[in-house]
């Protein structure tokens, strides 16, 4: 058996494994929406519709 | 990912990425930049100069990331870097290289898309001498690391300004010099209270390899050519008067602790107030002289 292997983990551990996942996906998902409106702001800036 | 109690890997949290980025060294980098950029003349869009000033963030951040991967093992050995997150074994390595990388090449690659391709450039090459020529190659060999090491910390200012001009000149080469001549009194104060530190993890600090007094004639040594070239702007008529005071006075402080410093013949670290003070007020130099200056140039222009 493998570290890896879900059976490895015991009850507490995986509650611990999702908590962190959850939270890398939360501060992920910010930074993806924050590109998306940066890339956004920079097109808009370098084909000149605000000058 | 880490390893806890029993062979079980978890996955890292990502406070421990924050920390990998060495934020407070970040937050240093960024501030010098947004000087940089503020003091340099012409304009620059706020959606592009915000760019400009998060790929340096970003690019601070992978040298923070690739400088604690490749140095793991001595942060084990010191106290003041135990707690981070790979010799603490919150974080496998690989993932922090991975990391460093990944921030590198965005970091990058916007800022050459988004910018210009000189600021990119810059960011690129002062990467790689952070995280390459300092880390691997110069800290680990020789007490004189940190003097041409201080060369990548001395960067973003200049990079703030190219974002806005496009070009280099003499302005931003002295914003350059002057946090490059910095860096040698600032670390060694550090160092020379630290002393234990740096030669338990076996890293040649110049107190550990030349000794306290050689250090101490250094740091003095080095504060002159230091103040006169935070005062060289305002000599050469590129500040105004809000500057030259301002420079003038933190540069008599400066060279007054540094002299205390050089006057000071402690060998315990709990008597080095001097060095203690140096230190701290290094740090309030750095950032007073650079607002200022953003702050008199604005206003002048």
């Amino acid at each position: 058996m493998t570290p890896n292997e879900p059976s490895a983990y015991t009850v507490e551990e995986t509650a611990i494994i999702r908590k962190r996942q959850a939270a890398r996906s939360r501060v992920m998902g910010v930074a993806l929406v924050g590109l998306c409106i940066l890339f956004f702001l920079i097109t808009v800036v370098k084909v000149g519709v605000w000058g | 990912m880490t390893t806890a109690t029993r062979d079980i890997i978890l996955p890292a949290e990502w406070r421990d990425f924050w920390a990998l980025c060495k934020p407070r060294v970040m937050s240093l980098v960024v501030f010098t930049a947004l000087c940089g950029l503020l003091a340099a003349p012409g304009n620059i869009h706020p959606v592009i100069g915000f760019t400009a000033i998060l790929c340096l963030a970003l690019g601070a951040g992978a040298c923070g990331a690739l400088n604690q991967y490749f140095e793991a093992d001595i942060d084990a050995k010191m106290a003041r870097t135990a707690r981070r997150p790979l010799p603490a074994g919150r974080m496998d390595r690989a993932a922090a290289l991975n990391f460093g990388i990944g921030l590198a090449a965005f970091s990058v690659g916007i800022m050459g898309v988004a910018v210009n391709w000189l600021s990119a450039g810059l960011l690129a090459f002062s990467i790689f001498f952070y995280a390459i020529v300092y880390t691997i190659w110069l800290k680990p060999n020789t007490p004189q690391n940190i003097v041409i090491g201080g060369a990548a910390g001395a960067f973003p200012p200049v990079i703030g300004w190219a974002a806005v001009t496009g070009d280099v000149t003499l302005m931003p080469v002295l914003l350059f010099a002057i946090i490059f001549l910095w860096t040698p009194p600032h670390f060694w104060a550090l160092a020379l209270f630290m002393k234990t530190d740096y030669g338990a993890a076996g890293i040649p600090m110049l107190p550990n390899v030349k000794g306290q007094r050689v250090t101490r004639n250094q740091i003095f040594g080095y504060t002159f050519p230091m103040a006169a070239t935070a005062i060289l702007p305002f000599a050469l008529a590129e500040t105004g008067w809000v500057y030259g005071i301002a420079a003038i006075v933190l540069n008599v402080v400066f060279l007054a602790l540094a002299y205390r410093v050089w006057k000071n013949e402690a060998t315990d670290a709990a008597a080095m107030k001097p060095e203690k003070q140096l230190f701290a007020f290094s740090i309030l130099y750095l950032f007073l002289l650079f607002a200022i200056f953003a702050f008199d140039r604005m206003v002048m222009s």
